[in-house]
């Protein structure tokens, strides 16, 4: 009531042509708001206007996706606003239905009005798979895609092992004459004679009292 | 000298390269520990269910996993700079040596005696004994005294050569008109193994470098036998 007399008294407040007043005051005439306001309301039209006029009530869905639905009924937001279906855990309505109505499910739909009970299980299961792809069980057991990864990956490493074979059987030459058994012997020998390594390696393993390895 | 199968360092020969061995280790720890962390983090995604949309920030946890990294790094950077600037540090060498390398061998003078030269060419397979190391063996080795201060003066006659002891902690690279100076001190009798560490040709793999250590005395003998030669 106060705040009303306070209206007054501004002047050219009898003008205000749609029965509302501006949230705070500004000193702007009169005449400018009012055109303001008119140019509101001419673009608010003329929105309007480009929005599919069979658009749903309470659809909040934008225009591109809803071209893409078909006869599918929207149901609710989604993820993110658009009409397009997905099974998330994170987000588990989505916001069309899965299918498309035919007959039997719109029979079905009156029939879900009335009592619950006097649904057969395959009529409950048959409205769920109306709605949605798969169950939140379904979602969750996975695709058992990572076996596929799995042989290949073999598949490959197994490749790669007969490659390895076949090189060495083929291919390479033989080794020098200082990998066989007598002069490995010989040069173990003048390791552990000059004490190689004899802090952490290979003669630190050698009992040189006992002439023997270490335990 | 590397042994067969050998996955580390090799034991050091030289205080300095037991300082490096020990910072590696200490370094490749923390480094181990960060993987097994890091790794655990990463597998134990596959087994999240959990889905949270309206995460936004954590403060708590942000600064720490700031924080804790920052003072992880200390721990690295204090034993490296020290041990950086241990190796700089000023000593009174008593020999010097000069190592020139060629394509594909080592020379070596001794000029603090009356001159003493001589080159050092790898022994070859088919000429190597029952028990001589395969690619590693010289005939001419360098002989040193053990247990004192080395000065060596490294270049290279025609391409860049790389004369390195991994055992003594010691690489320094052999550039033509130039002379590459390093230290290091040998506290064990025996023999050091390295191999040239530059690509230098066809037979780059084919020029290593021998140190045979001896005490003070035989290194005396040794060099007088050869200033006799």
């Amino acid at each position: 009531m106060v705040f009303f007399r306070k209206w007054q008294h501004r002047p050219y407040t009898h003008v205000a042509a749609f029965h509302s007043r501006p949230l705070f005051a500004t000193s702007r005439s009169g005449i400018v708001t009012m055109a303001l306001r008119l140019i509101n309301h001419a673009l608010r039209r003329q929105l309007a206007a480009q929005l599919p006029r069979n658009a749903q009530v309470g659809s909040v869905a934008s225009v591109h996706t809803l071209d893409k639905i078909g006869k599918r009924e929207v149901v609710g937001y989604g993820w993110n606003g658009t009409a397009s279906y997905a099974d998330r855990v994170d987000y588990p309505l989505p916001p069309i239905r899965f299918r498309e109505p035919n007959n039997e499910i719109n029979a079905l739909r009156v029939k879900e009005q009335g009592d619950w009970k006097k649904l057969s299980p395959q009529e409950i299961k048959a409205l769920y798979r109306a709605s949605f792809c798969q169950t939140i069980a379904e979602v969750q057991a996975g695709t058992g895609e990572w076996k596929m990864h799995l042989g290949i990956g073999l598949l490959f490493t197994s490749a790669a092992i007969w490659i390895a074979i076949l090189m060495n059987l083929f291919v390479y030459d033989e080794l020098p004459v200082t990998f066989d058994e007598e002069h490995q012997k010989a040069q173990l020998k003048r390791m552990l004679d000059l004490e190689v390594n004899p802090i952490t390696g290979l003669s630190s393993k050698w009992d040189y009292e006992n002439n023997k390895w270490k335990n | 000298m590397s042994t067969w199968a050998n996955l580390g360092l090799q034991d050091s020969s030289s205080p300095l390269m037991e300082q490096l061995i020990f910072f590696h280790d200490h370094a490749l720890l923390i480094l181990v520990m960060i993987t097994v962390l890091v790794g655990y983090l990463m597998f134990m995604l596959f087994f999240n269910k959990y889905i949270n949309r309206f995460l936004l920030h954590g403060q708590l946890i942000e600064m720490i996993w700031t924080i804790l990294p920052a003072i992880i790094l200390l721990f690295i950077a204090f034993p490296s700079l020290r041990l950086l600037y241990l190796l700089d540090e000023i000593n009174e060498p008593s020999v010097t040596l000069k190592s020139i390398g060629h394509q594909w061998y080592w020379s070596y003078e001794y000029s603090d005696f009356n001159n003493i030269e001589f080159d050092s060419y790898m022994i070859p397979t088919n000429e190597l004994s029952n028990d001589g190391f395969r690619l590693l063996d010289v005939d001419n080795r360098i002989v040193l005294p053990m247990n004192s201060q080395i000065r060596i003066l490294v270049t290279a006659a025609d391409v860049i050569h790389s004369w390195t002891i991994p055992t003594l902690g010691v690489k320094v690279d052999g550039t033509p008109g130039r002379l590459n100076q390093t230290n290091f001190f040998m506290n064990r009798p025996g023999l050091f193994y390295g191999q040239c560490s530059e690509i230098c040709g066809a037979n780059h793999s084919f020029m290593p470098i021998v140190i045979e250590s001896v005490p003070v005395n035989y290194f005396i003998k040794w060099i007088s036998k050869n200033l006799n030669s």
